[in-house]
């Protein structure tokens, strides 16, 4: 296995940030991390780093512990937060990071990927926000790991931005490489994702592919417009709903059935909280 | 892959990061050789006496790119992202503090450097030539209780706290350790004080240089400094760790 997390928990003071979370991630899979705010995203993330030490349970990276140097050899991360040495050039940068790797790869077709060719010789203090998220991006690659850890990549990213990085995580995951990733981008995990972790209040509470998580709800929506307004319902049975509209003669115009949306299987998983 | 190779990386950024700031490279390099010029170059007509504020100067300097390299440094930087991000590459932490160390190194001898040259050009400063090498020595040795002093303000002083706090112990102590004006001149109260000052003792050391005086008790007393402020340092440390990263 790649990533292992073994009844892994995490409490600070009182509060049981990690409550018993269990998942493994295999090769190639690219698993998103979902869940509302404080359910256990970043903190479990930042365990399977190294970052922070369990209070119980286990997390693993290759079947190691993730603050071993041989383990990080094949590791790549983007933390939530980034900031960089503002007097240090973008290219300046990537090189610094390359060189802690035993294989890195070629800085300017990263740079290139995430789109900072351009900016190369630009110093880190004056990148823009979504321009710092995508060096972030890019230094986690660089190192030519064979697994990288996202926290909330995208972030901060114009839709344009956002898409590049989805291609690139595609491809990197169908060129055998493991993504890990929060999000709170649903279109993301929906999107790119072969797996969903869904968090909430610290423990695991859904975990297959987006569209299972879907088929979670059987419900559907029914729109259609009456007197110039949009009429939205949601039901368990769309035909039943469809029929008494038709009986009771109701002048509905525009009538339009569809899936219910990945939010709302989610509302559903975790109990209302998103 | 070795560890020099991800060393050098992390000297190589450093170095350029700190160079582009010139709020930390100018008055790290050139205020000791400013106070060196308008205030000990001025009365520094003897040999004996332009060696001696040349050396307290040096004294100066070293302690000062200590104090702020470790102390205001590392209390910045410590809470950044960066800091955070950097955990998660592949090099050992000592990689990182290694090249503060050389660093610190290199910006101490060019500070110093720049007031030795001063000195020895425009006032009859001069050292024997085994002395240079023996100030060299002493002045790494003499550092050493200032890094952990450095460092013990920059893990128990936070980010906006530590640059004010380096800055007056720098003046307050180079002042009573008797390193802008011989001892003998300093006010009564601090003279009693200055002989328990590291900055007192570390340039007792340097002056030891000139071979005119005994440095006495200096290493012992360094010695002791440096246990004390290292405690406090590897205590700062470990509550720094125990917030951030338990």
């Amino acid at each position: 296995m790649i990533v292992t997390a073994q009844n892994l928990c995490k409490t600070y003071g009182t509060n049981k940030a990690v409550d018993g979370a269990n998942f493994a991630i295999d090769r190639g899979e690219i698993a998103a991390v979902l869940g509302p705010n404080g359910a256990g995203k970043t903190t479990t993330l930042e365990m399977l780093l190294g970052l922070r030490a369990p209070t119980a349970g286990v997390a693993k990276l290759f079947d190691a512990d993730p603050r071993d140097v041989t383990v990080r050899r094949r590791l790549g991360a983007t933390p939530q937060q980034s900031s960089f040495p503002e007097t240090l050039r973008v290219r300046e940068i990537a090189e610094f990071v390359a060189a802690q790797y035993p294989k890195p790869a070629n800085v300017d077709s990263t740079l290139g990927a995430f789109d900072l060719d351009a900016l190369a010789r630009r110093q880190a203090g004056g990148l823009s926000g979504g321009q710092q998220r995508r060096l972030a991006l890019a230094i986690a690659f660089i190192g030519n790991p064979e697994l990288i850890v996202l926290d909330e990549p995208t972030t901060g990213l114009d839709v344009e931005a956002r898409r590049r990085v989805w291609a690139y995580l595609r491809e990197y995951a169908a060129a055998g490489g493991t993504v890990l990733m929060s999000t709170h981008y649903i279109e993301e995990a929906e999107t790119l994702a072969s797996r969903a972790i869904v968090f909430s209040g610290g423990r695991v509470v859904f975990d297959a592919s987006p569209q299972a998580l879907r088929s979670r709800i059987r419900t559907r929506r029914v729109l259609y417009d009456l007197d110039g307004e949009c009429v939205d319902v949601v039901s368990s049975d769309a035909d039943a709903v469809v029929r008494s509209l038709v009986n009771s003669a109701v002048p509905f115009r525009n009538l339009r059935i569809t899936e219910s949306s990945l939010e709302e299987a989610l509302l559903t998983v975790t109990g209302g909280n998103v | 892959m070795n560890l020099f190779t991800i060393f050098c990386a992390h000297v190589r950024a450093r170095l350029v990061e700190l160079l582009r700031i010139p709020a930390f490279a100018v008055p790290t390099l050139l205020f000791p050789v400013l106070f060196f010029m308008m205030f000990a170059a001025p009365w520094a007509r003897t040999r004996d006496a332009a060696t001696g504020s040349m050396l307290s100067f040096v004294a100066f300097a070293v302690i000062g790119v200590t104090l702020f390299q470790f102390g205001v440094g590392v209390s910045a930087e410590r809470a950044q992202p960066w800091e955070r991000y950097l955990r998660t590459l592949p090099a050992p932490l000592l990689a990182r503090f290694g090249a503060r160390l050389i660093c610190a190194m290199v910006f101490g001898a060019l500070s110093a450097a720049l007031v030795v040259l001063y000195a020895t050009v425009r006032t009859p400063a001069m050292l024997a030539p085994d002395g240079w090498i023996e100030l060299a020595l002493f002045a790494l040795i003499g550092g050493v209780p200032f890094v952990l002093f450095g460092l013990a303000i920059g893990y128990w002083a936070d980010g906006r706290a530590a640059l004010p706090i380096a800055n007056i112990l720098y003046l307050l102590l180079s002042f009573g350790g008797g390193l802008w004006m011989p001892p003998a001149y300093l006010p009564h109260v601090a003279q009693v004080i200055s002989p328990y000052l590291p900055t007192r003792q570390f340039g007792e050391l340097l002056w030891s240089v000139m071979g005119t005086r005994i440095p006495g008790h200096a290493l012992e007393v360094l010695g002791l400094y440096a246990v004390v402020f290292g405690a406090i340092a590897v205590a700062g440390y470990r509550r720094d760790e125990r917030v951030r990263y338990a």
